[in-house]
C-alpha cells in the first residue's frame, strides 16, 4: 500500500522549511525537525521531509539506492525527474553513507554560477552535539538521535542513552566531526557525526580550496537534521 | 478562486526555498530565482514579499517597515497584504516580531537570533552603476575582482576628501562577495556585521535573492587612511531625545524650521513610552 | 506642534473609495459590459492577453475595465493573477503554416499563391473623425471562399535555397521565462519569449532605429498573416496529440539581406515576429528587434543599441519598467537625508579646500 506524504503540505513543509533555514543559517548546530511523514526503506523519514519540502517536478534528484518503492513513493509524491549519475542531481540522497560516491561527484556549480551545486542529504547514524561552546572536560555530549533509537529528544547533560557518555571535543573528533567555525557560527560548534567514510572529512576539506564553489550538506538522524553548508570549516584538532 | 496560503502556489514557495538555502550557503552571493509577477508594482518590495511569503507561517509575528516605519503607506500596504492572503499576526514592535520585512533601514533595536529580516532591494548588483553589464559584473564576481569599486571610492576621497556615497555604501561579506546592503544608510552598515538575526534580501525585478546569516563578517569598504565612518547628527530626536537613532529631518513651517526626529517610529514611541513611565 | 504622521492605513482605505468613484465615472451612464469591451475594443484586448502572457479575452477585458483604459495597469493584472495560476502541461508547437488566414500580405511579391488578403486593416482607412458613426454595413460576400491553408512566403523561397532554413525541431527546447530567471547570453528563443512580452512602444521604437542606421538590417516584410491557429497537447496518459481549441495570431516573418559571414553563405535571413490576436504593428517590431539581436550569431557588427541584448532584454518589460520608474514616489526620506548630510559636508568643505583637494594631482589609483 502507498504511504502517506505530509499530511498537511502547506504548512509540513513550511515549518519544515523553517527548520532547514535555520540549520543552514547556524551551521553544525543540530535541530529537531517538526514533522516526519511516513517513509519507505531506505529513506528516512527526516530525509523525506526535506525531500518534500524542496523537490519537485523541476529539481534533479539522485538517488544512492533507488529501490522501486522508494522511487516510487517520490515520483508520486513529489513528481521528482530521478537522475542517473550524482553530478546531473541538484539534491543527493545518500542512504548508506558507508558506500557513498566522493563527494567531488556532485556538482559544485560555476564559477559565475556557484549556486547551480549540489545538496547532499546524508542519513546518518546519529549526531552528537556539544551544547557548549568550550568543550568541558567531564561535560557531557548530547546524543541528539540515532537511526536506532529513531527521534530522541535532546537529552540534558550527561546523557548516556545511545552509548556511552563522552567528554569534550576530542571525543567528538574521534566519532568523526569536531569543532566548526565559519558563516552562521558565533564562536565555535562542535558535533559529532557517526556512519560516515572514515576519508569523509578529509574529502570535504580539500573542496574548500574551490570556494565559493562547493556543496551543501544535509545530515540527518532520527528526527534531526544538520546542516554543512560550503563555508563551514573544520578545526584541525 | 481563492488564493493559496501567502498568494504564492507551493512550487513557487519550493523554487524559493531552495534558492534561499543556496543564498545562505553562499553568503552575499546573488542567487538568480524565477520571481514572480506579484500583485504589488516591481521596484515596490516584490523581492521582499516573495522571501516573506515563502517563510511565512501561521506561527510568525509579522512586522513592515519602510524607511523605518511601520506606518508608512507602502509599508502599510504590504503588512495589509500579508493580513489578507496569509491571516498573520502582525505586530510594530520590534521585539515581538518574528519576521521583519524592511524597505532602507535596519531597526535601532537590536535583533535576536529568533528573528529574520528581509530587506527589500531595488537592485542587488553593487556594481552595477560601474558596470551595466550583468554579464560582466558575474565574470568580476567570480574573479573577486573589485578593483572598479576600489578605484571608486578611491575617485571619491581624490575628488572631496572622503568617499562619498552616503547609503547603499558596498559590503564585503565573509571577506569573498561584494554585496549590495540595499539602500540602507550607512548608519545602519555596522549592524549588518556579526548579526544575531538572519538577514535575507530579494530584488524582485532582478530575480536575485542573497543572504547574510548569522554572525557572518560583514565588512563595509575603506582605506586604511580612510575607515569607513557612519552619519552624526549634532540634533537628538526632538521628540524622544536620543542621540543614537537615525534621524529624519523635518521641515515645519514655511520658513524652513527644522526638526529631527527618530525615522525608526517603534524605537522612538517606546523610548517616550519608557520617560512617560 | 510636529507629531509622527501617522494614518498611512486610513489614507489607503479613503484612497481606494476615491479611485471606486473615478473609475466608475458618472452613475447615470451605464457601466461597460465585459462583452462590450470584447467585441468592441479588440485589439486592446489583443494587446494586454500579448503583453499580459494570457490568452484570454473575457479576463482582458475585465483588467481593461478595472484599469479604467490603462493598458498598462491592465497588463499587470493579468500578469499577477496569471503568476498563480498552475500549469497543466505544455502545448505543441503551433503550426501557423495551417492558420486559417483572415488577413495575409507581403511586401516581397505582387502575386503569391492564395493571394494578398487585406483582411480587417486601419491600413486603408483615411483618418477622418467618423462623427456620424455610420451603422456597419453588411459585408460583401467574397467571390470566392479562401483557401483553407496559404503556404508561407517564405517557404517558397526555401525552395530555392535563397533563404536561410530553420529546421523544425532544430531548436533547443525553450526555458519558461515566467519560472525561470533571464541571464546573459540568452539563446534565441529566450530572446524571443523576452520580445513577446514586451512593451509594444519600446519594441516599436527599437524596431525603427534599426530602419535609421542604428543597426543595418535592410528588411523586407515577407509575409504578415493573421488567423486562427489550432492549439494541440499530447497528454502523456493519451501518447498522442489531442486539438484543444484555437487561438487567433499573428505572424511576421522579415526578411533581410545577408551578405555572408561567420561560415554562413550570403543569403537572406530571417527576423521573427508573433502576438496573440490582430497585433500586427507588435509582430512587426519583433521581427526587427529579432533579426537585430541576432548579430553576434551572424558575426555583424553590434553598436546599436538594438544589438545589444542586456540593453534590449532588461528594460522591454513594461510591468518592470512601469513599477521601477514609478516607485521613485515612494518615501526616500532616509536615502535623501543620507545624502543631505553628505552634500552638507561636501559644500563645507568646497567653501574651505581641504589639504587632500589641493594635492589632488599627486594621487594614483591604486590597484586592488
Amino acid at each position: 500500500m502507498m504511504l502517506a506524504a505530509f499530511a498537511d503540505p502547506v504548512f509540513d513543509s513550511q515549518r519544515t522549511f523553517r527548520a532547514l533555514l535555520q540549520a543552514m543559517a547556524r551551521p553544525a548546530a543540530p535541530r529537531a525537525l517538526p514533522v516526519l511523514p511516513p517513509s519507505p526503506a531506505p529513506i528516512a523519514p527526516a530525509a523525506m521531509a526535506i525531500v518534500l519540502t524542496l523537490c519537485d517536478a523541476t529539481t534533479s534528484v539522485w538517488l544512492q539506492q533507488p529501490e522501486d518503492e522508494a522511487v516510487h513513493h517520490v515520483r508520486f509524491h513529489a513528481g521528482l525527474k530521478l537522475v542517473e549519475q550524482p553530478q546531473q542531481a541538484d539534491f543527493a540522497l545518500i542512504t548508506d553513507p558507508m558506500s557513498m560516491p566522493p563527494l567531488e561527484a556532485f556538482a559544485l556549480g560555476a564559477p559565475r554560477y556557484p549556486d547551480r551545486s549540489a545538496s547532499v542529504i546524508v542519513q546518518a547514524t546519529a549526531i552528537h552535539s556539544l551544547p557548549c561552546v568550550q568543550a568541558e572536560a567531564g561535560r557531557g555530549v548530547h546524543v541528539l538521535a540515532s537511526a536506532q533509537d529513531g527521534a530522541t529528544p535532546p537529552q540534558p547533560p550527561p546523557a548516556s542513552r545511545g552509548g556511552s557518555t563522552f567528554a569534550g571535543a576530542d571525543i567528538c573528533a574521534s566519532r568523526g566531526g569536531g569543532t566548526f567555525v565559519g558563516p552562521g557560527i558565533r564562536d565555535t560548534q562542535t558535533v559529532a557525526i557517526d556512519g560516515l567514510p572514515a576519508d569523509f572529512w578529509h574529502q570535504r576539506a580539500a573542496l574548500a580550496a574551490q570556494l565559493p564553489l562547493g556543496i551543501d550538506l544535509f545530515f540527518v538522524a532520527g528526527q534531526h537534521v544538520l546542516a554543512l553548508p560550503r563555508t563551514t570549516r573544520l578545526l584541525e584538532g | 478562486m481563492t488564493y493559496n496560503f501567502a498568494f504564492l502556489d507551493e512550487d513557487t514557495k519550493r523554487m524559493l526555498r531552495r534558492a534561499l538555502l543556496k543564498a545562505v550557503a553562499i553568503p552575499g552571493y546573488q542567487v538568480p530565482f524565477g520571481s514572480r509577477e506579484m500583485p504589488l508594482p516591481y521596484g515596490w518590495g516584490t523581492g521582499g514579499i516573495q522571501v516573506t511569503a515563502a517563510l511565512l507561517g501561521p506561527d510568525d509575528v509579522l512586522k513592515v517597515i519602510d524607511q523605518g516605519a511601520d506606518d508608512t503607506t507602502n509599508a502599510v500596504n504590504i503588512r495589509r497584504f500579508f493580513s489578507r492572503v496569509a491571516a498573520v499576526a502582525t505586530t510594530e514592535h520590534t521585539a515581538e516580531a518574528t519576521l521583519i520585512q524592511t524597505r532602507h533601514r535596519i531597526p535601532e533595536t537590536s535583533l535576536r537570533e529568533d528573528q529574520i529580516l528581509v530587506f527589500q532591494v531595488p537592485e542587488p548588483e553593487p556594481l552595477r552603476t560601474l558596470e551595466p553589464r550583468e554579464a560582466e559584473t558575474r565574470t568580476l564576481h567570480a574573479l573577486a575582482d573589485y578593483g572598479l569599486m576600489h578605484v571608486k571610492l578611491y575617485e571619491d576621497i581624490a575628488q572631496y576628501g572622503h568617499i562619498a556615497t552616503s547609503y547603499d555604501y558596498p559590503v564585503l561579506v565573509d571577506g569573498r562577495f561584494l554585496t549590495s546592503p540595499s539602500p540602507i544608510p550607512k548608519f545602519d552598515n555596522p549592524k549588518l556585521d556579526r548579526s544575531p538575526a538572519l538577514m535575507l534580501f530579494g530584488a524582485g525585478r532582478e530575480k536575485r535573492l542573497y543572504a547574510i546569516p548569522p554572525y557572518t563578517h560583514v565588512e563595509s569598504l575603506a582605506f586604511d587612511d580612510h575607515p569607513f565612518e557612519i552619519q552624526r547628527w549634532e540634533h537628538q530626536c526632538e521628540l524622544c531625545g536620543s542621540g543614537e537613532s537615525y534621524l529624519d529631518e523635518v521641515i515645519v513651517d514655511d520658513r524652513g524650521t527644522r526638526m529631527f526626529v527618530c525615522s525608526d517610529t517603534d524605537f522612538c514611541s517606546g523610548r517616550r513610552a519608557e520617560a512617560q513611565a | 506642534m510636529y507629531v509622527a504622521v501617522k494614518g498611512g492605513e486610513q489614507a489607503i482605505a479613503r484612497s481606494l473609495e476615491l479611485l471606486a468613484q473615478a473609475q466608475r465615472g458618472d452613475t447615470a451612464v451605464p457601466e461597460l459590459e465585459l462583452a462590450q469591451i470584447r467585441e468592441q475594443l479588440r485589439l486592446g484586448v489583443a494587446r494586454v492577453m500579448q503583453e499580459g502572457s494570457l490568452y484570454d479575452e473575457n479576463l482582458s477585458a475585465l483588467a481593461i475595465r478595472q484599469a479604467a483604459g490603462d493598458m498598462l495597469e491592465a497588463i499587470f493584472l493579468l500578469r499577477a493573477y496569471r503568476t498563480t495560476l498552475p500549469r497543466f502541461g505544455y502545448t505543441l508547437p503551433l503550426n501557423t503554416a495551417a492558420m486559417r488566414v483572415r488577413r495575409r500580405v507581403s511586401g516581397t511579391f505582387k502575386d503569391i499563391p492564395g493571394g494578398q488578403v487585406l483582411g480587417p486593416t486601419y491600413d486603408y482607412t483615411q483618418r477622418l473623425l467618423d462623427f456620424e458613426h455610420a451603422p456597419v454595413a453588411s459585408v460583401t460576400p467574397a467571390d470566392a471562399p479562401l483557401p483553407p491553408d496559404m503556404p508561407r512566403v517564405l517557404d517558397l523561397l526555401d525552395a530555392e535555397a535563397l533563404i536561410e532554413r530553420i529546421e523544425p525541431g532544430s531548436d533547443p527546447e525553450p526555458v519558461d521565462l515566467t519560472r525561470e530567471p533571464l541571464t546573459f547570453p540568452a539563446d534565441r528563443a529566450t530572446r524571443l519569449q523576452n520580445l513577446s512580452r514586451g512593451d509594444e512602444g519600446f519594441l516599436l521604437s527599437m524596431a525603427y532605429s534599426t530602419q535609421r542606421g542604428y543597426a543595418e538590417s535592410h528588411p523586407f516584410a515577407g509575409e504578415i498573416r493573421m488567423g486562427e491557429v489550432d492549439v494541440r497537447v499530447c497528454p502523456e496518459e493519451l501518447g498522442f496529440a489531442i486539438e484543444i481549441g484555437s487561438i487567433v495570431l499573428t505572424e511576421c516573418q522579415m526578411i533581410n539581406q545577408f551578405h555572408g559571414g561567420n561560415g554562413v553563405p550570403p543569403q537572406f535571413t530571417r527576423g521573427y515576429g508573433l502576438s496573440m490576436g490582430e497585433g500586427e504593428r507588435k509582430a512587426m517590431s519583433m521581427a526587427l528587434v529579432d533579426r537585430a539581436l541576432r548579430c553576434d550569431e551572424l558575426a555583424e557588427p553590434d553598436d546599436a543599441p538594438a544589438q545589444d541584448q542586456e540593453f534590449v532584454l532588461s528594460h522591454s518589460d513594461n510591468v518592470e519598467a512601469s513599477g521601477f520608474v514609478q516607485h521613485l514616489k515612494l518615501p526616500h526620506y532616509v536615502d535623501f537625508q543620507a545624502e543631505l548630510s553628505l552634500l552638507r559636508t561636501l559644500a563645507a568643505q568646497h567653501a574651505t579646500p581641504s589639504p587632500v583637494q589641493q594635492g589632488r594631482e599627486s594621487f594614483e589609483v591604486p590597484t586592488a
